[in-house]
């Protein structure tokens, strides 16, 4: 070997060691900021992994199991054990579980149910029910370029190895990114850091003018320090857990409750309930997902197919389900209405299934909601879910 | 994929382990850097490989020609092949539907209502840099000043090179060329050098991204805009084209450092300059170079009596080739008028005592009226169309409100002049005072894990360079 060729060697030896330990300092100073700042997958996603570790467990249940997929108006309006109870009265013993969740996409969403997935045919485990809403307000364009800067951390975060080796191969850029996501950043990506410490310097979005009677401020702040009082001494155990499996993922139900405290619950939703609150709610939502003219990505439609099929794999039964709407907020200008419904058919089209669109469901009133959008508790959910046990008890019984 | 991207830093450092310790001689090592630049290249677009081989083929062979005959007519008429055949793919991929629509547009404004059939061809990455770089090479050997040199794949290599492939800086064929026959080794203090030019620009480039939120507050609103916020979006535009365009200049030379190349500055701290002139002798250099060498002195630069009309010709020229439109038409245009109109000035009399002053006040006026200058070519180069442009201009220098206005507005217009002023303070002390910090490894070291920390720590998603779209 010639002497330039080792000092040659030894250069570039040099300069990928200045690489490597470089490198390796700046990760390590990145990784040592988010762990003290308490940032990981575990603090963002706490009730989808919270419910994921939990699958062992659903899919050694002795019962049927029964699942509600979706977003996080499923997570206030499906009530796991009432759903259990009144089944029960209808000859159908099942176990059932609340998975909805805030702030995914079905994109994400796609993600989450391969590993439910995954968790049944490890058990070689089928789910005898499951329902999936199609929530139109989480497959808007405005909802996915919200959430595009957290879009590849989030997917690095639900999906496994071989499907981020996947993404290698069919967009080698994109595939990278997301394993230096997982290995070498911990999950958190730059732009996920950005996004949250810029967001003080974005332009506030528009805003309804005017504020809440103060009164009802007051009424408001109260009911709501008892009604938190009330969980602790009504459920001394809770451990303050996102994803509790004696609740199977759902909240409290009335029955454990005091009629005192039922009333009190009621009360607080009508103090949530302003005129003030429920426009700005509305504005909000129609902001950051366009919920009133519903213009579709056609990806995340796709990706909610996927969903679909995902659970037609392992479950006997599978029923989309649209949740009640809030009809004295919500109306749909007739653009919109059409492009709902080509979503809907096509949607049907490619799944093979009916949709079951309790939109408009009589049973469920704008005084059931906490807001434009979400079922409130003891009253919103308690119909919802009774009528899903009417709607699905025949098909539960052994 | 880009520089600042983790698919490119596999990609490099797979390039190092095989260039450094697998392909050792001469021959293998440049094959070696075609392959890789090659597949650099088709990260983006497969297709259009053979039309970079091919322009790199042709002007080789013509290159030859050239310098093999002695016939002066034969000579030009090779040229004139070779340019043809450069603009001929720059035109065809870059300009056709600029012209046809512009042509029916143009009818339009007459009465006739003509539908123009558009390519709508994608526009092949770099296409601009490596057009005209390999139209100097032909152009070079016509006037002589430089001789042919024999090897298609050293010239290739040299032409498709992936640190300077997709924007720049444009090379000279006798700047690049000869360290493809005489495979360079890269020292410890070029290398040195390498990290903290590449470190700049990634932190250039992390800022540029930041930068891109207010521009877009300025210039794509559909709801009207306050003045204090189209200041800001003009003057984040200034930071952000400069961080992301430098930024890619800087990653490209510290690159071609790491493994031995030497790849002249593009940039030398632009925004202070105190004249549209010395602006176009410190921005974008190679650009400006290569028009002054191959368009200006063509068209018979200061010699023929049509100075003026030559450079403002240039510039023209020179606006137009950084993209088909008509916004960057009138930028090149604007920029014509105030060179030409700084020429004009400089030859008045009674002006002559501002121009040599070495007053600091005179300085500092001649350094605001420049810099307002550019900014306001800056809403050209970034409006959508001149429509929009006008709408900004108007903006800027009448004074409105709106109730939509950041709150935080005056806090990002401290944030985005920081930004210009640091990244000019960073390039003066990498032009002055680098040799100092690489002598000093405790300070060199530190401030390198530092500035790959915060590049690191902050993104913004799919910001990809602006200069590729040219």
């Amino acid at each position: 070997m010639s002497s330039s060729t080792s000092s040659s060697r030894g250069i570039y030896l040099k300069i990928l060691t200045a690489i490597t330990l470089g490198m390796g300092a700046s990760v390590g100073i990145i990784r040592l900021i988010t762990y003290a700042n308490d940032v990981s997958g575990d603090t963002i996603l706490g009730r989808v992994y919270e419910a994921r570790d939990a699958l062992p467990q659903i899919t050694a249940e002795e019962n049927p199991v029964v699942m509600f997929f979706g977003s996080s108006m499923v997570e206030a309006g499906f009530s796991p054990r009432q759903f259990d109870r009144q089944a029960a009265e209808h000859a159908a013993t099942v176990k059932s579980f609340n998975f909805g969740f805030g702030g995914l996409n079905p994109l994400y969403q796609d993600y989450l149910s391969r590993r439910i997935e995954d968790a049944f045919n490890e058990k070689n485990r089928r789910l005898k029910l499951a329902m999936i809403e199609f929530n139109p307000f989480q497959a808007t364009v405005t909802r996915r370029q919200r959430a595009l800067p957290d879009e590849d951390a989030f997917i690095t975060m639900l999906a496994d190895d071989k499907e981020i080796w996947e993404w290698v191969w069919r967009d080698p850029e994109r595939g990278i990114r997301m394993l230096n996501i997982r290995y070498i950043r911990d999950n958190i990506s730059a732009e996920m850091i950005t996004h949250h410490f810029g967001g003080d310097l974005r332009a506030p979005m528009e805003r309804i003018s005017g504020r809440d009677d103060e009164e009802v401020v007051k009424r408001r702040d109260e009911l709501g320090q008892k009604l938190v009082d009330g969980v602790r001494e009504d459920y001394p155990d809770y451990p303050n857990a996102a994803w509790y499996y004696p609740w199977q993922g759902g909240g409290t139900i009335p029955e454990e409750r005091s009629p005192e405290m039922v009333a009190m619950y009621h009360d607080y939703y009508a103090t949530l309930r302003t005129e003030y609150r429920m426009k700005s709610d509305r504005l909000r939502r129609v902001q950051t997902a366009d919920i009133l003219q519903l213009n579709f990505d056609e990806e995340l439609i796709e990706a909610f197919i996927r969903i679909v099929k995902n659970f037609q794999r392992f479950s006997d039964q599978v029923a989309v389900i649209m949740l009640p709407r809030n009809t004295a907020w919500i109306q749909y200008p007739p653009e919109a209405r059409a492009r709902l419904d080509d979503a809907v058919a096509r949607i049907e089209r490619e799944t093979g299934l009916e949709i079951y669109d309790f939109q408009d469901l009589d049973a469920v009133t704008p005084e059931m909601f906490s807001d434009t959008t979400h079922l409130a508790r003891y009253s919103g959910d308690v119909a919802f879910t009774q009528h899903l046990v009417e709607t699905f008890a025949e098909d539960l019984k052994p | 994929m880009v520089f600042n991207t983790p698919i490119f830093f596999v990609f490099f450092v797979t390039f190092l382990l095989f260039y450094g310790f697998v392909f050792l001689q001469k021959k293998p090592r440049v094959y070696f850097i075609l392959v890789s630049s090659l597949v650099f290249y088709g990260a983006w677009n497969y297709k259009f490989i053979p039309l970079l081989v091919g322009s790199a083929v042709a002007d080789y062979f013509i290159a030859l020609a050239i310098g093999g005959t002695d016939d002066q007519r034969r000579k030009k008429l090779l040229l004139t092949l070779s340019i043809s055949i450069n603009l001929g793919i720059l035109g065809l991929f870059k300009y056709a539907d600029f012209v046809l629509s512009s042509v029916a547009d143009f009818l339009g404004l007459l009465g006739y209502q003509a539908s123009m059939p558009t390519l709508e061809w994608v526009l092949p990455v770099g296409i601009s840099f490596y057009t005209f770089q390999s139209m100097s090479y032909t152009i070079d050997v016509y006037r002589g000043v430089m001789t042919p040199r024999k090897g298609l794949i050293a010239f290739t290599t040299a032409l498709a090179f992936f640190p300077q492939l997709v924007a720049g800086p444009i090379l000279r064929a006798r700047q690049i060329l000869p360290q493809f026959h005489d495979i360079p080794t890269p020292t410890w203090d070029a290398a040195k050098r390498g990290f903290l030019l590449i470190t700049s620009g990634l932190l250039k480039k992390t800022a540029a991204d930041l930068l891109a939120a207010p521009v877009a507050t300025a210039f794509d609103a559909s709801t009207a805009v306050s003045t204090l916020e189209t200041w800001i979006g003009v003057l984040a535009f200034a930071g952000q084209i400069y961080g992301d365009f430098a930024g890619y200049s800087d990653m490209a030379i510290g690159i071609a450092l790491l493994i031995g190349f030497q790849i002249p500055l593009n940039f030398r701290l632009p925004y202070i300059a105190s004249s549209p002139i010395d602006f176009w002798r410190r921005w974008h250099i190679s650009l400006s170079t290569w028009l002054r060498d191959y368009l200006y002195i063509s068209m018979g630069g200061n010699r023929t009596g049509h100075r003026l009309r030559n450079i403002f010709v240039t510039m023209l020229l020179g606006g137009l080739w950084h993209g088909a439109a008509w916004t960057f038409v009138a930028w090149g245009f604007f920029h014509g008028v105030i060179i030409t109109a700084t020429h004009a000035l400089r030859e008045i009399d009674w002006l002559k005592p501002f121009h040599g002053s070495s007053s600091r006040w005179i300085k500092l006026l001649k350094w605001a009226m420049t810099f307002y200058l550019v900014l306001l070519g800056w809403i050209l180069f970034r409006a959508t169309s001149l429509q929009s442009a006008w709408d900004i201009f108007v903006n800027m220098h009448v004074w409105s409100n709106t109730p939509h206005t950041n709150p935080s507005a005056w806090i990002i217009a401290g944030l985005t002049i920081s930004t210009l002023v640091w990244m000019h303070l960073m390039d003066a002390v990498i032009l002055h005072k680098r040799e100092a910090i690489e002598k000093r490894p405790w300070l060199l070291w530190p401030l390198l894990i530092l500035g790959q920390t915060l590049c690191l720590f902050i993104g913004e998603p799919s910001n990809e360079f602006i200069y590729f779209q040219f």
